[in-house]
């Protein structure tokens, strides 16, 4: 079978997810022998402008040439896969918009809203039809290598559609909120291994809510606990160049 | 880590191989499938098996040829997620995982003898063809049967050929409607428990076997109540979300029962009691 | 009744000479007053006051992933993983979890991945003398005395542990590190006085018999009790990964990057969460949060008597430890206990 041919693709944002993959290591190169890949800004220098059979978006779409560019990258490309938060839910304005609760996104995001709603972006999949999601600030290198596999395999990939309080608790973590800190896990989807959690911090929900959210619920134990959420705005600043746009940032 | 091989697991799968295939719909597709040797499946009519596509992972499919097939048995799959996906993906001469059977299947010894009523709503028409080709194959040990048939429109009739020959029979009554009709439909048009009403039952010696969408349980026993069946002889077969088909992982749980164990197949008596099951 | 006494100086020895024969698994202090069971090498790392761990010692017996299928394109095979392990320093509410799930899974159709992990793990178990916190109803729950499923038990006392030599296995482990002295009247009347004062503290927790819990679940399925969990349950599933008697998983298919072999594995999984009882064509049997909040607390107090005869809920309290919407077991009883009073009460 030949390897099917794959490029990269990015719009705005920090290019960090492509770095999450270029800095791969060891598993990359089995990935590579799995695919050719034809075009790769982060490494390579190359252009290439024939058909597809996967193209990977990074960043979210705010300019009318880049709706332009991404139908044209739609069109000559059989798979198109969503990669980052930038592209999956449109970057920090987007993770706004993947809580549709106001009133937690408020609580969440506070005095700080108007900043947020300042830029006009969309993601990806409100442009063209996107096949694969790969979620998060930057990616879980894992999810995105069982991503590909999916796709390889012409299956459709679940993105989890539990909390990640559900990975959290399977690696056996003190919960944050036993560490009197508040922590956006159980309503933040899963997919990423509680990561943030594993590595001391607590989950700022770069990948989006659950499907269906208690949203009483959560404002109850948000106001409950709500002492700390400039973290998860520092998180958002820390992880999320994308803000550069920003005019006002 | 120490890992030893578990020939007794009940997680061990055994490679079918796909001897054909016919697309029955947009969405359907049936599979005849043969094991090792053309061992036979040994299944009750009724049971399902657990299919696999290695990599993609396993989907509870219904047994839906009789046991009194040989050598190979059918699968009649509608592709909506994943696995499904990936197994209308495979051609003839492929492999397939396959384990079980499991669950109660229909009370084939109890129906001997009784009139049947058999109504499918939709996807129900599969497991339950598994009973009625049973029935057909050996229809003088069974009193009157008739075949009830529902679905949305014409062209989701699955198994259309087959449906004509048992139109076709003089001991069986077959009546199909349709909820909404196409110009070229000449038969009923209306949800299913309109067929009922039409037939001539001995509720004494009557059984009837319900397969089909949740919704569709609910108003069908209301009617089949109004014509006097006792519960004990209303029998349905109920689907859920199953992991494991042994009883543990908790998935078919309906209150106390579990559905791939207890049933899928159910005497309406056992579950009327029960909030979760209709 | 077999007992044997360790002298404290010799605790470390112990351990060592234990981990010289096989891992141990103990309780490990993980800050914020958390524990969780992992290896120690030492008596150093162990945590001998605890309170329930993070997770159970259930991940032992059925770990939270699990191998249970390797394929490649020209073979399948079934397959378990195991490690030949001790655990040391189990709760009796933990040993009676254990128990639980020894019963689901040595039930036809068995289960012998956790059944050859069983018979390669010795269990330790070590006595409360007085309650964790405030969450734990042991008492309610008959699991606060030792009550079997163990190998050896400890009873800390001042200078030294009185084990239970409950099995041969746990003989052999006494005899083999030959650390031990052998008990004589004065230990076992100062093991009756213990049981004694401990029968003082540990009272059961609720006004209710525990007799009782099954007559009450038999009348509480509509409550409005549930539809207030409804409006405060995340559905995280925090409740059921944390406790010792949930075994309910998904089964998962991983594909080596060939995409010819791979392995299936099961993983943990919660009742608690949206897609649990979701099939295709979208009818989810669980929508409400409610309805799936009653199914965990049946799954506790009365669809296991129907079918094990006892309860599974060993009052541990983790449920109510780890869950950030405060939604505490105890409290829950205590309102169905109000909203349906029993007839004889
Ligand atoms: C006893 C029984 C007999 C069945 N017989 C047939 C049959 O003969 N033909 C047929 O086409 N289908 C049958 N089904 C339904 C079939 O099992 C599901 O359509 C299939 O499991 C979906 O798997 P998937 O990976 O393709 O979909 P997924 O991508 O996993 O998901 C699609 C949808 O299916 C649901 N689903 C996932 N896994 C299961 C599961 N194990 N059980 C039920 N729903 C699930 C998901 O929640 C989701 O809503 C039967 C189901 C049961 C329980
Ligand atoms: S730390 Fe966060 S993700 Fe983990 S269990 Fe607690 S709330 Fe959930
Ligand atoms: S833990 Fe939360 S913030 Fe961290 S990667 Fe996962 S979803 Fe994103
Ligand atoms: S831990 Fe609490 S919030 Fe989470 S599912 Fe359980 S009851 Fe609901
Ligand atoms: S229900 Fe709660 S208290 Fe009871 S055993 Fe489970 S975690 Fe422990
Ligand atoms: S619940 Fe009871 S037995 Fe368990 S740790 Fe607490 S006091 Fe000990
Ligand atoms: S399918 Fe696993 S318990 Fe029924």
């Amino acid at each position: 079978m030949a390897r099917p041919k794959v490029a990269f693709f990015d719009f705005s944002c920090c290019e960090g997810c492509q770095l999450q993959i270029a800095n791969f290591g060891e598993p990359l190169l089995d990935i590579l022998k799995l695919i050719e890949v034809v075009e790769f800004r982060e490494v390579m220098s190359e252009k290439y402008a024939g058909t597809l059979d996967v193209a990977i978006i990074e960043g979210s779409i705010n300019t009318t040439h880049a709706i332009e560019r991404i139908k044209g990258i739609r069109d000559r490309s059989k798979v198109l896969i969503a990669m980052g938060s930038c592209a999956t839910i449109g970057g920090v304005n987007g993770i706004k918009n993947a809580f549709p609760l106001n009133d937690i996104a408020e609580y969440v995001y506070g005095g700080d809203s108007e900043y947020f709603e300042s830029i006009q972006t969309m993601s990806v999949h409100q442009v063209v039809k996107v096949d694969y999601f790969v979620h998060g600030c930057p990616i879980y290198p894992p999810e995105f290598v069982a991503v590909l596999k999916a796709v390889l395999m012409a299956v459709p990939y679940d993105v989890p559609d539990y909390p990640v309080c559900v990975e959290c608790k399977l690696n056996g973590n003190v919960c944050m909120y036993d560490r009197g800190v508040t922590c956006l896990g159980p309503v933040t989807r899963a997919g990423c291994n509680a990561w943030c959690i594993g590595n001391g911090n607590i989950c700022y929900g770069c990948r989006g809510m659950v499907s269906n959210p208690n949203e009483k619920g959560s404002i109850d134990v948000i106001r409950r606990y709500g002492l700390s959420m400039e973290h998860i705005i520092n998180k958002l600043e820390m992880y999320n160049k994308c803000r550069e746009l920003n005019p006002h940032g | 880590m120490n890992r030893q091989i578990l020939k007794s697991s009940h997680f061990a799968v055994e490679r079918g191989t796909i001897v054909r295939i016919k697309t029955l719909s947009p969405h359907e597709k049936l599979f005849e499938i043969a094991l090792p040797g053309n061992a036979r499946l040994n299944h009750d009519p009724g049971q399902f098996v657990g299919v696999s596509v290695f990599g993609v992972g396993e989907a509870p499919i219904s047994v839906c040829s009789s046991p009194t097939k040989r050598d190979t048995f059918d699968l009649c799959i509608r592709d909506v997620g994943r696995v499904t996906h990936a197994i209308h993906a495979l051609k003839e001469g492929g492999s397939l995982g396959i384990r079980g059977p499991f669950g109660r299947g229909f009370p084939v010894r109890l129906l001997e003898g009784n009139d049947l009523v058999l109504i499918a709503g939709g996807l129900g028409i599969v497991p339950l063809r598994s009973l009625v080709q049973y029935v057909i194959n050996n229809r003088r040990d069974f009193g009157k049967v008739s075949i009830l048939l529902g679905c949305r429109t014409p062209d989701e009739m699955l198994f259309g050929d087959e449906i004509e020959q048992w139109n076709k029979r003089i001991d069986v009554h077959f009546a199909c409607t349709v909820d909404r009709a196409a110009p070229e439909w000449h038969g009923h048009v209306g949800v299913i428990t309109t067929l009922i009403p039409g037939e001539m039952l001995v509720p004494e010696r009557t059984f009837a076997v319900i397969v089909g969408p949740p919704v569709m349980y609910k108003y069908v026993i209301g009617e089949l109540l109004k014509k006097q069946i006792p519960d004990r002889q209303i029998i349905v077969s109920l689907e859920r979300h199953m992991k494991c088909g042994l009883g543990r992982c908790g998935h078919c749980q309906i209150e106390n029962l579990y559905c791939c164990q207890d049933g899928p197949v159910f005497h309406y008596d056992e579950i009327k009691h029960i909030k979760e099951a209709i | 009744m077999a007992y044997a006494v360790l002298q404290k100086g010799r605790f470390d020895d112990f351990i060592v000479a234990l981990a010289a024969q096989r891992k141990v698994m103990a309780p490990v202090s993980k800050g914020y007053g958390h524990f969780e069971f992992e290896e120690v090498r030492s008596a150093t790392e162990i945590a001998l006051r605890y309170i329930p761990t993070i997770l159970p010692p259930k991940k032992y017996f059925m770990p939270q992933r699990e191998t249970i299928l390797q394929y490649t394109s020209d073979s399948i095979e079934a397959v378990v993983d195991f490690d030949p392990m001790a655990i040391f320093g189990v709760h009796t509410c933990d040993l009676a979890g254990i128990q639980c799930l020894n019963m689901v899974f040595s039930e036809r159709p068995k289960d012998y991945n956790y059944l050859v992990r069983k018979n390669n793990i010795i269990i330790i178990g070590l006595e409360c003398g007085d309650y964790c916190d405030q969450y734990a109803s042991c008492a309610m729950m008959n699991s606060e005395m030792p009550n079997g499923g163990y190998d050896l038990f400890v009873t800390e006392f001042d200078e030294y542990l009185l084990f239970h030599v409950s099995t041969q296995t746990g003989e052999d482990i006494v005899k083999s590190t030959g650390l031990f002295e052998t008990a004589d009247a004065s230990h076992k009347s100062r093991l009756a006085e213990y049981r004694k004062k401990k029968k003082s503290i540990f009272k059961k927790e609720l006004p209710i018999d525990s007799k009782d819990i099954a007559l009450l679940f038999d009348k509480c399925f509509e409550s409005k009790v549930w539809d207030e969990l409804n409006d405060r349950c995340l559905a995280c599933g925090n409740c059921n990964n944390v406790c010792p008697t949930c075994y309910c998983f998904d089964v998962i298919d991983e594909p080596a990057l060939d995409l010819t072999s791979g392995v299936r594995y099961r993983r943990w999984d919660s009742c608690q969460l949206e897609t649990f009882a979701r099939v295709a064509g979208g009818a989810n049997f669980r929508e409400n949060r409610g309805a799936r909040q009653r199914h965990r607390y049946y799954r506790k107090f009365s669809y296991p008597v129907k079918k094990f005869f006892r309860y599974f809920c060993t009052g541990c309290g983790r449920c109510s430890r780890a869950c950030m919407a405060n939604i505490r077991l105890k409290d829950v009883l205590m309102d169905l206990i109000k909203a349906h009073p029993l007839d004889n009460a």
